[in-house]
């Protein structure tokens, strides 16, 4: 079969790494020097981050040979399009840090937060228009009014401690997989490609990255595979009961509800299931929530082998199958994939 | 774990769906894309037959035909007794039997056609179901619904074959409602209760069809009271499509479904349920005017409104349509809709205790 044997060699997965850290995002000089403060606040909000989504685009972009250029490019879009979102949400939700730093609306003013991310998603219009791909810049608007929708949803359920999982699922997919579709969708649509089959499985793909990715994030707030020293309990502090809370809280009871909602600590939090057996209750839901995102997991690697027998050419299924089967792995598992 | 994914196109498609294409295996739909459109893709993950837990019989027979939404017909079979009985005009107690049965069966093989139809057009895996789907979870497979569907409405249409002899009357009725039936199935996409038209006609079905076909099997034809309960019905009825279709307004809206809520949006169709809520206290208080007495006008009339302020203001207040608020609201709105029969009970059974001197 051909997915077999598919597995990086260690050297390849470093010249890949390397290449990926080479794209700058950001640079001062794209923007004008003339405005006060612009410059330095981009220069706060680029520093820190992972940078995944241009990742990813890039694990799409490179072995399907899109020029160097175009990488920039895209990836230049979608973290200009992530951190836009990023500034606006911050001063949505009143977080006074981001990535350990005051966030822009704190240390600068909620003003000039609201317009950097407004600047930020006309740069990325001027770019991919002159760029000249009318169907890419009509997806990437596309996502962009996606991402919003899911934006005000979420901010619709702020304080609403008895939403489902699926509520949540549908504000997710607008909110956080849509940008994942597009890292996946769009060096393709870049290349001129739209083969249907195609971006229907590569939608699936993208939809369920984002899925993972949130629901692996929301486990961070309940000190589950923390390894980033994520803030505990803080979507609950602020109201939001994010997916794992929501899964968790579906069979309490009101008076289970407000204690959960008042919790200060994890301890606190697992008091609200049972006050004797409550760490042994919560290991079990994190353990069935575990269950559920693997069969999630499933279905990805389903779509993985579809997409690969929808690829014409060999050597690109190949080394795109190596890019993005190890994804699941590292984003809702954050573990480095078995054999690399 | 083992899925496939298949798009309308497929040759393969329908049988999945129906299920006809293993003896051993079901495919139980995951995820779909592209729902209404040529370009559909459903992702099936098949399952071993004997690997699917099923309920017990009766649990699955009563989510199969839909149990619960069975109030809806029974009320009106209730009324058009109790009514004629306190009259003294039930005249045709065998052609009534008959008609009775028949609409059970015909409403269990509709419920199961209407099924198979969202299965078939995806609008059971866009829309979030608030109970069990039998074919979604692979307790059953489409042709077998299929089939079931058939019996039970050939049963309906035996049983109906006295009732036409019996009552000559009843087959101009009967001929409306199938006029109005096939307008529907012209008309509609995803089914009566997701489309304007379909709204229209699910009223007058269920409405001053159904009540004034029972009070016509009986033997005492149509009179303005019939229908006058039966508007009310009918307004009842759809109170309860709206707010349903309200409840799942997003997902719906995103699979580019058209009703009365999606055509609103969010803040207008919020002012549309109060409105057809005040609709049916006015519908509720006229009936008791022109047909109750006094006594029973004012404290079902008084009781009724009393009961849908608050529901009013929960319906009011509600922030956004993905949370919790949607399902609070559907359950008050029900238990409004729960209230106006328990009443409507009462008073029958006041009537009647009247009649027989509370002597049995």
């Amino acid at each position: 079969m051909l997915l077999e044997g598919c597995v990086l060699t260690q050297a390849k997965l470093q010249r890949k790494i390397n290449h990926i850290m080479s794209v700058k995002i950001f640079s001062s000089t794209d923007f004008p020097a003339y405005l006060p403060k612009l410059n330095s606040l981009y220069d706060d909000l680029f520093s820190g981050g992972k940078g995944f989504r241009s990742k990813l685009v890039q694990m799409v972009s490179e072995p399907i040979g899109i020029s160097k250029d175009l990488q920039n490019l895209l990836c230049q879009t979608i973290e200009f399009i992530h951190n836009a979102s990023l500034l606006h949400d911050d001063l949505i939700d009143r977080s006074v840090l981001r990535r350990g730093k005051p966030a822009a609306w704190n240390k600068y003013n909620p003003e000039y937060a609201v317009l950097a991310g407004d600047y930020l998603l006309a740069r990325v219009m001027v770019n991919l228009s002159a760029h000249g791909n009318i169907k890419l810049v009509q997806y990437t608007s596309q996502m962009i009014s996606d991402l919003l929708e899911g934006e005000w949803l979420q901010d619709s359920v702020v304080g609403d401690f008895f939403v489902t999982p699926a509520q949540l699922d549908r504000i997710h997919n607008l909110k956080t997989a849509s940008l994942f579709k597009w890292c996946l969708r769009a060096p393709f649509i870049a290349q001129n490609n739209f083969d249907q089959d195609l971006h229907l499985c590569l939608e699936e793909m993208g939809t369920i990255l984002g899925q993972l990715f949130q629901r692996s994030d929301d486990l961070l707030d309940y000190d589950i595979r923390n390894n980033e020293g994520k803030a505990i309990l803080g979507d609950l502090k602020s109201g939001y009961l994010n997916s794992f809370g929501s899964f968790v809280s579906q069979n309490m009871n009101r008076g289970q509800v407000d204690q959960m909602i008042k919790s200060k600590t994890l301890v606190e939090f697992q008091n609200c299931f049972s006050d004797v057996d409550g760490l042994k209750i919560f290991e079990q839901k994190v353990l069935e929530f575990d269950q559920i995102n693997s069969k999630l997991i499933d279905l990805y690697q389903h779509h993985l082998s579809v997409l690969m027998s929808l690829l014409k050419e060999k050597i690109t299924s190949k080394d795109l199958f190596n890019s993005l089967q190890p994804l699941t792995e590292i984003l809702y598992w954050r573990r480095k994939p078995a054999g690399h | 774990m083992n899925f496939k994914t298949l798009q309308k196109s497929d040759a393969d498609f329908k049988k999945y769906l129906m299920g006809t294409f293993s003896n051993t295996d079901v495919a139980i739909p995951v995820k779909t894309l592209n729902v209404g459109t040529v370009n559909e893709t459903v992702t099936f993950e098949i399952v071993k037959m004997i690997e699917i837990q099923r309920p017990k019989y009766f649990v699955f027979l009563a989510h199969l035909i839909k149990l619960r939404t069975y109030l809806l017909i029974m009320v009106p079979l209730f009324y058009v007794a109790f009514k004629n009985y306190l009259d003294d005009r039930f005249f045709d107690p065998i052609s009534f039997l008959c008609a009775s049965v028949a609409i059970l069966f015909l409403y269990a093989g509709l419920n199961l056609r209407s099924d198979l139809n969202d299965h078939i057009s995806g609008f059971d895996r866009v829309i979030e179901p608030t109970s069990p789907k039998p074919l979604l979870k692979g307790w059953i497979t489409g042709s077998e619904v299929s089939f079931m569907s058939l019996v039970f409405i050939a049963i309906s249409a035996v049983l109906a074959v006295p009732v036409f002899i019996l009552q000559k009357e009843e087959i101009r009725v009967v001929a409306v409602v199938v006029i109005l039936f096939i307008v529907g199935q012209f008309f509609k996409k995803n089914s009566y209760k997701n489309q304007r038209l379909g709204e229209i006609i699910l009223f007058l079905l269920i409405g001053p069809g159904l009540c004034s076909g029972l009070q016509v099997a009986l033997g005492s034809g149509i009179d303005t009271e019939i229908l006058f309960f039966g508007s009310l019905w009918g307004i009842a009825v759809l109170f309860l499509v709206h707010l349903n279709n309200f409840s799942h307004l997003l997902s719906s809206s995103q699979a580019g479904i058209h009703n009365t809520m999606n055509k609103m949006g969010f803040d207008a169709s919020k002012k549309f349920l109060v409105f057809w809520l005040v609709l049916l206290n006015v519908f509720w208080i006229l009936f008791h005017h022109f047909y109750a007495g006094t006594f029973w006008m004012w404290f079902v009339g008084l009781v009724f409104i009393f009961w849908s302020i608050p529901t009013a203001i929960e319906f009011s207040n509600i922030s956004s349509p993905v949370g919790s608020d949607l399902l609070s609201a559907k359950k008050t709105g029900y238990k409004n809709f729960l209230l106006m029969i328990v009443l409507l009970f009462i008073e029958q059974i006041w009537y009647l205790g009247n009649k027989i001197n509370w002597t049995l």
